[in-house]
């Protein structure tokens, strides 16, 4: 089961099975108390909503630009259009679901289907080196 | 009894529906056949239907549903993902 986990010296927040050994942000070492939702909540505050395609692209380009293995596709009409539809199921559904694969109708269930997903594991990603949907693809596909 | 359909299941903002049009085009074209065109994230109606049938659809596309897929309700048989070129659909359609 995934626990809250609070760092004692720069509040950093982590929700996890296990504390990290080592803050990511300040670098402290076995530094991480349990914690709770109302106090992560206290810490965390009110975060901006990424809730336009802009925001959305954004931060798939900074998950990309940190990936040694995948990167955005080049394909910015797909990015553009994908973006779109997982701005639209925010609003629809509740959740940045990918638009390419379809919700089961239990919250739990569906968490996967958030974009970006684990697609490493997919089948797809293993026989074509791209997610799903195409936006992420291995580093040395075209 | 109503006519067994050929279905496609589509999503409106998937890239991968958006360039297999032209080839559904074609095909039903080449055919004469219609295909029964059912939106599934802006037509909850139609997610149902998709569900209905995951157990033929999901190991089609990897394990989970997704789109694009094709279901042949007189065969049973389902396809699915961005590499369908029109041989696989005259393939799928035939059973």
């Amino acid at each position: 089961m995934k626990e809250l986990w609070r760092c004692h010296v720069c509040n950093d927040v982590h929700l996890g099975s296990k504390a990290p050994g080592v803050c990511p942000t300040c670098g402290a070492r076995n530094a991480f108390v349990l914690s709770d939702l109302d106090e992560a909540l206290e810490i965390i505050g009110k975060q901006p909503a990424l809730d336009d395609q802009a925001k959305v692209m954004a931060a798939w380009k900074r998950f990309s630009d940190q990936s040694a293995t995948v990167r955005l596709t080049s394909k910015a009409d797909e990015v553009e259009l994908l973006s779109k539809g997982v701005v639209e199921n925010l609003k629809g559904k509740g959740q940045r679901y990918c638009p390419c694969r379809i919700t089961t109708g239990d919250p739990g269930k569906d968490l996967a289907l958030i974009c970006p997903c684990n697609f490493l594991k997919q089948p797809a990603y293993k026989e074509t080196g791209e997610c799903w949907c195409g936006l992420f693809v291995k580093r040395d596909e075209k | 009894m109503s006519e067994k359909r050929l279905i496609w299941f589509h999503g409106r903002e998937c890239p991968h529906c958006r360039k297999l049009e032209p080839v559904v085009d074609q095909f039903e074209s080449e055919t004469g056949t219609k295909l029964e065109r059912l939106e599934v994230w802006h037509n909850e109606a139609n997610a149902q239907v998709m569900r209905s049938l995951a157990d033929a659809i999901a190991p089609a596309c990897g394990g989970d549903l997704g789109v694009p897929a094709f279901y042949n309700e007189n065969t049973g048989k389902a396809i699915c993902g961005g590499r369908i070129d029109l041989a696989m659909l005259l393939s799928w359609a035939k059973g």
